[in-house]
């Protein structure tokens, strides 16, 4: 496979054509005849998937670095390119969006009933910017990509969202433009700085991360201007009051896209930018403990919140809310398995919070309400998507053997040296989730069949068994063999650690805490 | 390079050539309009008329800007440098494109009356000779040329009382700023004992400053500031600009505040290079009470045009950075960020004219809701405005907003450009609702957007906005080079700040 891949020249023209293929589709959906419009979406979406997938076989696992590097003049004479290339981290990012993109398609193909042409043409765009914001080698590009990103998405949930879209497509482009300005500041700034410095004003990320060491004398502004910018869009805790309302008025395809990929952007900026650029600030006690801290409230406040949902959307939008909370607490715990942890987190939350979308989305196409209460006994008339949902569920809370426990086990153990209290304290979640899982789980697919009108719900078709059944293969691929995706991360994950390492303070555990690699 | 002895009658007329045309054909326009006057068929000839001097205007600005015209010794009276072509083009296009929109609205509007399009030109070879000056006097003339005509110009609808007060509280503020500006010419003669930019430059290099050369500056200043808008001399800005018509709203919110911005620039650059200490607090205190008064203030309006009047405010607050940065980049943003905003507001202010009728009140944001589902182009039009406004990546606001927050860094300066982005923050309260509005609300006037008739000349004129503010927010490079070096031969000696 590798060696056909790359006599085709794989490595030079797969990511532009990534990029490109979903900007030919736009204006194609538009000017066709409506019938069309779901139909070339598919195309396009199957199209990537088939091209991107070969990322998996192509990526070079034993190379730390950047890979399928181009460098093109954009705006020369002003530092900015288009450049871009992938790491073992954007590697899983890019690999779960492409996967993700005929499933949205297909999982949109009966409830997306009006202005068709224009839902999947801002799908195709919301895929750019995505794809973009995870290439992106350029800091430039990067901004670019990020904003770009809101229009789609604020359409999607103004236009086809449910009764509350108006207020939720609002609040949402509110928080995310107005977290990301002062990261503007920040970009320019850094480029300003390195360039006064080296004599090269570039916005190259590369370039801008090898003297990095210029910047410390900024690092608090500078971290606290990313920050801002990544912790909107994680949620970290106290900036998180968007996503429960953009999450539960957004349609199926924007709960799914929102969960899978958007929410990781965050969490791939701090990896990516917000700490290498800055990270004796970044990961020093104080600010260490801050996110660390912050990201074990927002786990275990989401998911005391989660419990209380009437909502079956707003209870896996807190959820969302509790995995990321393990993710950024993975990327404080600053050990190879706490990274790697948290990139697994990252996919994983992916597939089981994908998941557990759809499945709202086929029981609200059916019987239009997504409330707890409306339900009950469902296990009844539709064992099949009883069993999905089980399934997902149990991966969600993390039960050995699924994809959830890998990731947050990789994370706890990994951050333990660091942080041993707040482990202790998120390692709580566990009860907690289980908790509003399982529970709503209960409410919804057994308890007694009260309801009558319940009773015309089918069972999932087989457009429904096509979206659902890879992810939840993936699931148990993950869970039960999750070698090869981390024989990829490791290299981007052990060099990220290398970058840090002079900056982290001492664990607060004193001795050797060292696990083997995970293998 | 052509040198041009300034101090000849041949090189005076050589230099001001654009000037000269454009007043010619304004003065042949103005003989028609003795035959041709009646009928909405002659408004329309004359304004297409009118356009061949902004043709000329531009073609002698091209060919001076071709031939590299550059002054033998002293630019006495007129600038002849790369600045100046730049500026003359970008005023000679905004005045065409203000005449383009104005074709058929006039006429809807029940104006008959052409001499509409002469003032236009003339106002115009007001704004070409205030943003070209190289003496006190010919920015004096310029200011004063470009005033009286737009006064004119925002009471053209006599028989509105909206649009008899701004021009009266116009007149009566753009009395009072001109006598500001003139006071301060005067106190800086009698400082310096000379007119011409540069050796007043030299002459206030060379000697201590006295307290009446910085009086002088301070009230030049303060003239200014009331042209552009700047708070706390904005007061008079949103009654004017909602009550003037609207093509000429969309002019003084792009021509005269760019000519204002482009002489202010020549000035502090030329002129009082060596008060950088005194003045730069100054603006630093104009620009943040600009950026905050002007954005928070235009959150709480509802009539589009006063909301888009106080965004017009604040654009100006942000014009202020690059300013205070004094520096090459900061020419060069003031440049790029002027064409993006200017063909922005024009565009913004073409789609309003169009929506407004005869006689009704000033368009609201609620008249706007669910226009997409009856005339998709005009709100697709309107939202790319109001995004380039609000600087999103993709659109040339985006690009001018980089260069302007650049330049000021590049300074070392990171507390305005903080506070330019917090009023970019507040400034999606009410760029967004505009396209929510349109876009995402159920339509409640179906019949009455159905009425909605963009008049041919203006839809063109705002396509090709539109289209010029997305092809350049992707592909900015060659406008980027064009200011930058046009930028640089502004001020010589002061090294560009980004590697080429």
């Amino acid at each position: 496979m590798t060696s056909f891949l790359a006599s085709v020249g794989y490595d030079r023209w797969i990511l532009h054509v990534l990029l490109i293929l979903p900007l030919l589709g736009m204006p194609l959906i538009l000017l066709s005849p409506v019938r069309a419009a779901r139909w070339i979406a598919l195309v396009v979406a199957l199209l990537e998937f088939g091209l991107g997938i070969g990322l998996w076989w192509a990526f070079d696992a034993s190379n730390p670095g950047l890979q399928f590097v181009t460098d093109l003049p954009w705006m020369e004479g002003y530092g900015v390119g288009y450049r871009v290339g992938i790491d073992g981290i954007s590697l899983l990012m890019v690999l779960l969006s492409v996967v993700m993109m005929p499933l949205v398609v297909w999982g949109s193909w009966r409830g997306i009933d009006h202005k068709q042409r224009g839902f999947y043409t801002l799908l195709l765009a919301m895929k750019v910017g995505m794809l973009g914001v995870f290439v992106s080698m350029d800091m430039f590009l990067f901004y670019v990509f990020w904003e770009l990103l809101l229009i789609p998405m604020y359409f999607l949930i103004g236009i086809w969202g449910s009764a509350n879209r108006l207020y939720a497509a609002t609040k949402f482009i509110i928080y995310t433009f107005v977290g990301s300005l002062l990261m503007l500041v920040a970009i320019l700034w850094m480029v300003f700085q390195v360039g006064k410095a080296t004599g090269t004003y570039s916005f190259a990320y590369t370039h801008l991360l090898d003297n990095a060491a210029v910047l410390a004398p900024w690092g608090p502004w500078l971290f606290v201007a990313f920050a801002l910018a990544f912790a909107v869009k994680v949620p970290l805790f106290p900036f998180h009051t968007w996503l429960p309302d953009a999450h539960t008025e957004a349609p199926t395809a924007g709960s799914v896209d929102l969960a899978v990929i958007l929410l990781k952007m965050g969490t791939y900026g701090f990896l990516r930018f917000a700490i290498p650029f800055v990270p004796a600030f970044a990961l020093s006690k104080t600010t260490g403990l801050v996110m660390s801290g912050l990201a074990v409230i927002g786990i275990v406040y989401a998911a005391l919140v989660a419990m209380v949902q009437p909502d079956l959307k707003r209870l896996v939008a807190y959820s969302s809310v509790s995995h990321l909370g393990f993710v950024m607490l993975g990327i404080w715990g600053s050990t190879v398995e706490s990274v790697q942890g948290a990139i697994l987190v990252m996919v994983s939350h992916g597939l089981s919070t994908g998941a557990l979308f759809f499945m709202i989305g086929m029981l609200y196409e059916r019987r239009h309400t997504r409330m707890i209460s409306d339900f009950g006994g469902l296990a009844r008339v539709a064992p099949l998507m009883t069993l999905a949902f089980v399934i997902t569920a149990f991966s969600s809370i993390g039960l050995p053997g699924l994809n959830g426990f890998v990731g947050e086990f990789l994370v706890l153990i990994g951050s333990f040296g660091r942080y041993p209290i707040l482990v202790g304290v998120a390692t709580t979640v566990v009860v907690f989730s289980a908790a509003y899982m399982l529970w709503a789980t209960q409410r919804v697919f057994f308890n007694r069949f009260t309801n009558p009108r319940n009773e015309g719900i089918g069972d999932l078709n087989f457009r429904e068994i096509a979206v659902l059944t890879p992810l939840i293969a993936a699931m148990f691929w993950i869970g039960l063999y999750p070698g090869p995706l981390l024989r990829r991360t490791e290299g981007a994950a052990k060099r990220y650690i290398e970058l840090i390492s002079p900056h982290l303070p001492e664990a607060t555990l004193p001795g050797p805490i060292t696990y083997g690699a995970p293998r | 390079m052509r040198l041009i002895d300034l101090s000849t009658p041949e090189g005076a007329t050589l230099a001001l050539l654009p000037e000269l045309l454009l007043t010619a054909w304004a003065l042949v326009v103005l003989l028609v309009i003795g035959w041709r006057h009646k009928t909405a068929s002659d408004m329309r000839f004359v304004g297409v008329l009118s356009l061949g001097g902004y043709v000329l205007a531009g073609l002698a600005t091209a060919w001076l800007a071709m031939e590299q015209a550059r002054p033998d010794g002293l630019a006495i009276m007129v600038a002849l440098d790369g600045f100046r072509f730049a500026s003359n083009a970008l005023l000679v296009g905004i005045g065409a494109i203000i005449t383009v929109m104005s074709l058929r609205w006039l006429e809807r509007q029940g104006i008959l009356a052409p001499e509409y399009y002469v003032l236009l030109m003339l106002a115009t070879v007001g704004m070409m000779l205030l943003a070209g000056a190289a003496d006190m006097m010919t920015l004096f003339l310029g200011l004063e040329v470009m005033s009286i005509s737009v006064y004119v110009l925002a009471g053209y609808d006599r028989t509105r009382r909206a649009s008899a007060e701004a021009a009266l509280k116009y007149f009566l503020i753009g009395a009072f700023a001109s006598g500001f500006l003139l006071y301060g010419i005067a106190l800086i003669y009698g400082a310096t004992g000379q007119f011409n930019f540069t050796l007043i430059g030299a002459q206030l290099a060379s000697t201590e400053p006295t307290l009446m050369a910085k009086l002088g500056m301070g009230l030049l200043l303060i003239g200014f500031a009331f042209k552009v808008a700047a708070v706390p001399f904005h007061a008079w800005a949103p009654d004017v600009y909602e009550g003037a018509p609207t093509p000429i709203t969309s002019f003084m919110a792009s021509g005269v505040k760019a000519a204002a911005f482009l002489a202010l620039v020549r000035l502090l650059a030329e002129v009082f290079p060596a008060f950088v200490e005194l003045w730069r607090p100054i603006l630093a205190a104009l620009a943040i009470a600009t950026i905050l008064i002007g954005n928070l203030v235009a959150l709480a309006q509802t009539s589009l045009k006063r909301m888009l009047a106080y965004s017009a405010i604040a654009h100006a607050g942000y014009l202020l950075l690059p300013l205070w940065a004094h520096s090459d980049d900061g020419t060069a943003a003031v440049l790029i960020y002027l064409i993006g905003y200017s063909i922005t507001t024009v565009a913004a202010f073409g789609v309003l004219a169009s929506i407004e009728r005869a006689g009704a009140r000033t368009v609201q944001l609620t008249d706007l809701e669910g226009l997409y589902a009856v005339r998709p182009f005009a709100s697709i039009a309107l939202s790319v405005c109001m995004l380039s406004l609000l600087g999103f990546p993709g659109t040339f606001g985006f690009i001018g907003k980089w260069f302007l927050i650049s330049s000021a860094l590049h300074q070392g300066e990171v507390l305005l450009p903080i506070v330019a982005m917090i009023g970019s923050g507040i400034s999606i309260g009410y760029y967004i609702p505009v396209v929510l509005s349109m876009t995402l609300k159920p339509t409640r006037t179906r019949s009455a957007h159905q009425t909605i008739r963009f008049p041919r000349p203006a839809k063109l004129a705002v396509a090709l906005c539109v289209a010029a503010i997305i092809i350049l927010g992707v592909w900015p490079k060659p406008t980027l080079d064009f200011a930058t070096q046009e930028a640089v031969q502004l001020r010589r000696g002061a090294t560009p700040i980004f590697a080429r």
